[in-house]
């Protein structure tokens, strides 16, 4: 456990880590990136292809996240705090999406009549 | 010793001479906790007298108003009130009372004031954030005022602007004009104002804290206050884009919330593609914790002025600031308890009816753990307890109506009925006024150095408690009854037979807005005139009280931050003061704590 | 006093002692505060635009080069490393090293708002509004002007933040703190931009 006595800012090693980690690390993510358009070019239908970029593209902000912006040098507290409180937001505000899913259903009124007379 | 100090990248900023700089600009959070505070005063009687006139109107349906027609330039032929104008004066009162009543003033302005104290620190860490925060609210509540002058009047849409009408301009009829584009400029600006003031209170909360001021050891007002500022980061959030897109459809031709092939006055709407309903679902993920960034401020003022009256710490301390943190979490995953009757996909309504019923639990375990401690107490009667016993009245009775609603088959019934009006006005509208009503006896002598008219106050507060009861009791026979709320005429006959009660709510509405001229008297009055306030007049225990003078000074502890040595609230122990340990004294005591 | 009357055995220190619990000083917290309050913003964008393409039956796919939002992308994410640098330059008190990382960084900013309009004007010259466009539904034409417009509002402020924060970082008004705040802002525009290309760009490729 953390004692109240120890410096609470450690020394910033983080800041001092070799450039060839960053170097590494932005490597990674071009290739995450890259491999986002790869997908996009592959003959797959639309909810798998969403499905895997979804997945690349958290990939990508993890890393972000963790070594750009260093919340994996951080306390493991403050990680969590951020991951589980954004993480459970963004999760409550996907609710909605069972409604436009009818809303594709609920056809014709989603899409414009050939008949409806524009005044 | 840990050297590392919080407080060493705090910009100390020394006090201001000039009269602007002092009390127009302020940096200081007292000075700007108080603007907060004239802001809210300033809106609920504004609030205040629109609900009136909808009351006069709803008791006689053609009664002639002297004036009306200068709050809307064709709403009031012959100072009769339209239906339209009837919805504007609704639309208007909601979101003056839900935006700059009941978050403004126990959030914002208590908060602003006390919650730097009651950390033990000289201020907040962006004073400049702070400012613009207020500042920016107040340019949000003149445009939305402005909108009673400008163009065909306010809008008329309800605080929540459902679209698809409120999206396709004033086709939609008056008051789905320029009223709405401000409505959403003025929420739009409120979200980045309060946003402002989240980042200010978790900061300070989180890192001014002085030493030995432990998160355990924070007030529960604070750590209401701290709660209420996570939730408020968020949802104001999704607010902000809401408007934003809101305002695109009005004027600039989009479709984010206008369906296809919609007809409007006769008219086919240009628009195609939208959803009425993914407006819904943006405004309640907001509104519901909007909800709860009403009460919970509330909540921590009550039981924060409760201990110092019982004179004893609550039964369990932790369970509180565990059952607000559990509102909070469970106040995202709600919302949709607003929408059963929307058309939303059914199998939402039972996802967002399990939460909802979830939800009840930590609120009745707020209830009974101030019910528990009360049991028994040896109950100081002040006005500003019996405000607090007030709340938790107005809290339960408002509250059970709850249960029922949480159900969408029952909600289905009563959703478009005055129930439902009832029932909110009770648990978050009146309940969160009885916070600040308590909260504004309480610290009033610390905010102005003298004491309010404890007789005045306590006439105050039977005629609030009394009126509101007659007020929103009835509210929900009406309900009941099958009295459609929105309507500003009874024309239905089985409507008939309820037209005295609305009559009499209409008088209980009149008195009861009456008593808060004696509260508006009281507050000036005791402000230049009113008996000196002791140091502690409560004897109360938190760090606000430790301050060397009342009001405290620029930098709140006289250059000198305290050292807390006590959990918030030590009662009920031999101490050299009396029957209470400040929290900064550093007397050895055993604890007073709870269990929990 | 001791040290044992100000803490309360058994609690992690920031529950026992006035250190902050996250031991992150206020403008660091503040950022990250605001980040998560965009990210919740972003999100919302996300949704709406998600929401209704889900729903469009006549959703159109109108993209036919990735070269230039590939390029944006490289631009974005190299900046980012460029940021990283300056920090750390900064850290290790390597005051020119930091300050030239930081103008690169934003030239950088500048770069990706150049191209990024030169796409909008080409969209628009092509007849994209904000209500119309001449392949389908008139929402694709919102959703991706407020999703864009919205990063490209950060970021520009990015852009003028760095450039700002720099000036006065070299000038010694601003400390190594400060920049690491600001590059906190630019990695989490990158991040938006991560979402950014794959939903808005990619899955509306013309195939």
């Amino acid at each position: 456990m953390h004692t109240p006595d120890v410096q609470p800012h450690e020394p910033e090693a983080r800041y001092t880590d070799p450039i060839r980690k960053y170097i590494v690390i932005y490597l990674c993510i071009l290739a995450l990136a890259t491999f986002q358009f790869v997908i996009a070019y592959s003959r797959i239908d639309g909810t798998a292809m969403f499905a895997r970029m979804l997945f690349v593209a958290l990939a990508e902000a993890g890393l972000a996240l963790m070594f750009f912006m260093h919340l994996w040098a951080e306390k493991r507290g403050f990680l969590l705090f951020v991951v589980v409180f954004t993480g459970f937001v963004l999760l409550a505000m996907q609710y909605g999406w069972t409604d436009s899913y009818r809303m594709e259903v609920g056809a014709p009124y989603s899409q414009p009549k050939a008949g409806v007379v524009q005044q | 010793m840990h050297d590392m100090s919080a407080h060493a990248h705090v910009a100390h900023h020394a006090p201001p001479t000039s009269f602007i700089r002092k009390h127009i600009f302020s940096l200081d959070h007292k000075v700007i906790g108080k603007q907060y505070y004239g802001l809210a005063l300033l809106a609920v009687f504004v609030g205040m007298f629109l609900s009136w006139l909808m009351r006069l109107h709803l008791g006689w349906t053609n009664l002639t108003i002297p004036g009306l027609h200068l709050l809307s330039s064709n709403g009031a032929p012959g100072n009769v009130m339209t239906p339209e104008y009837y919805l504007q004066l609704m639309t208007m009162h909601a979101t003056i009372m839900v935006f700059f009543v009941l978050t403004t003033a126990p959030f914002a302005a208590f908060g602003n004031y006390f919650l730097p104290i009651q950390v033990g620190a000289e201020d907040m860490p962006f004073p400049r954030f702070n400012m613009m925060s207020f500042w920016i609210t107040f340019a949000g509540f003149v445009v939305l005022v402005s909108s009673f002058f400008v163009g065909d009047g306010p809008t008329l849409g309800g605080w929540t602007q459902y679209a698809p009408l409120s999206a396709v301009g004033s086709v939609a009829g008056p008051g789905e004009g320029s009223g709405v584009v401000l409505w959403a400029i003025s929420i739009a600006l409120f979200c980045v104002g309060q946003l402002l003031g989240s980042l200010n209170f978790i900061t300070t909360t989180l890192d001014m804290r002085t030493k030995g001021m432990s998160l355990w050891r924070l007030p529960l007002s604070t750590w209401a206050w701290f709660i209420t500022s996570v939730m408020g980061l968020t949802a104001f959030a999704v607010l902000m884009p809401a408007c934003i897109l809101l305002i695109l459809d009005h004027v600039a031709g989009t479709s984010f919330f206008v369906p296809s092939n919609l007809v409007i006055s006769d008219q086919v709407q240009p628009h195609s593609g939208g959803s009425t309903l993914l407006w819904q679902h943006l405004f309640w993920f907001f509104g519901h914790p909007e909800v709860y960034i009403a009460i919970v401020p509330g909540m921590g003022i009550i039981s924060h002025v409760l201990i110092a009256n019982m004179r004893r710490p609550m039964l369990s301390h932790r369970t509180l600031i565990y059952s607000f943190g559990a509102l909070a979490v469970l106040s995202y995953m709600v919302y949709g308890h607003h929408m059963f009757v929307s058309g939303m996909n059914p199998v939402s309504s039972i996802a967002f009816s399990f939460p909802t019923l979830i939800i009840t639990i930590p609120s009745t375990i707020l209830v009974l753990i101030w019910l528990g401690s009360l049991y028994g107490a040896r109950l100081r009667i002040n006005t500003a307890s019996l405000f607090a016993l007030g709340f938790i009245s107005m809290f339960i009775s408002g509250g059970v109506s709850g249960f029922f609603l949480a159900q969408p088959s029952i909600d289905i019934m009563l959703h478009a009925t005055y129930f439902v009006v009832g029932h909110f006005h009770m648990v978050m509208g009146v309940a969160a006024m009885f916070g600040i009503f308590a909260g504004t006896y309480f610290w009033f002598p610390k905010m102005f150095g003298r004491m309010m008219n404890e007789t005045l106050g306590k006439v105050h507060f039977w005629l609030t408690f009394v009126g509101t009861y007659c007020i929103f009791m009835p509210f929900h026979y009406l309900g009941l009854a099958g009295n459609v709320r929105r309507y500003q005429a009874f024309v239905v006959d089985y409507m008939q037979p309820l037209v005295p009660v609305h009559r009499f709510i209409t008088v209980a509405a009149l008195i009861t807005g009456a008593a808060q001229l004696i509260f508006l008297y009281n507050l000036i009055h005791s402000r230049f005139w009113g008996e000196p306030a002791p140091e502690n007049p409560w004897q109360a225990t938190s760090l606000e009280w430790s301050t060397p003078s009342s009001p405290p000074p620029f930098d709140n502890f006289g250059g000198k931050l305290p050292v807390v040595y006590h959990d918030p609230y030590q009662y009920g122990v031999e101490g050299s003061t009396g029957d209470y340990v400040m929290q900064d004294s550093p007397e050895q005591i055993e604890t007073v704590r709870d269990e929990g | 006093m001791s040290q044992a009357d100000l803490t309360m055995e058994g609690h992690p220190a920031g529950l026992t002692t006035g250190i902050p619990p996250f031991s992150i000083p206020a403008k660091k917290m503040a950022i990250w505060l605001f980040i998560i309050a965009d990210a919740a913003t972003f999100a919302a964008c996300l949704v709406v635009y998600g929401f209704l393409r889900n729903g469009a039956p006549n959703w159109p796919r109108p993209f036919h080069s990735i070269t230039n939002v590939a390029l944006m992308t490289f631009i974005l994410l190299t900046s980012s490393l460029t940021m990283l640098l300056g920090v750390r330059a900064a850290k290790t008190s390597d005051k020119a090293g930091a300050f030239r990382w930081t103008i690169i960084t934003a030239i950088g900013g500048i770069l990706f708002a150049l191209l990024h309009v030169r796409e909008w004007l080409a969209l628009i010259a092509e007849g994209m509004t904000l209500f119309h466009n001449p392949w389908g539904t008139g929402l694709f034409g919102a959703s991706f002007f407020c999703i864009t417009g919205l990063h490209l509002l950060h970021v520009t402020g990015g852009v003028v933040a760095l450039l700002a924060v720099g000036i006065r970082y070299r000038g010694g008004r601003y400390n190594a703190d400060d920049l690491e705040v600001t590059g906190l802002y630019w990695h989490f525009v990158d991040l938006v931009w991560m979402f950014v290309v794959p939903f808005v760009y990619l899955l509306n490729l013309a195939h």
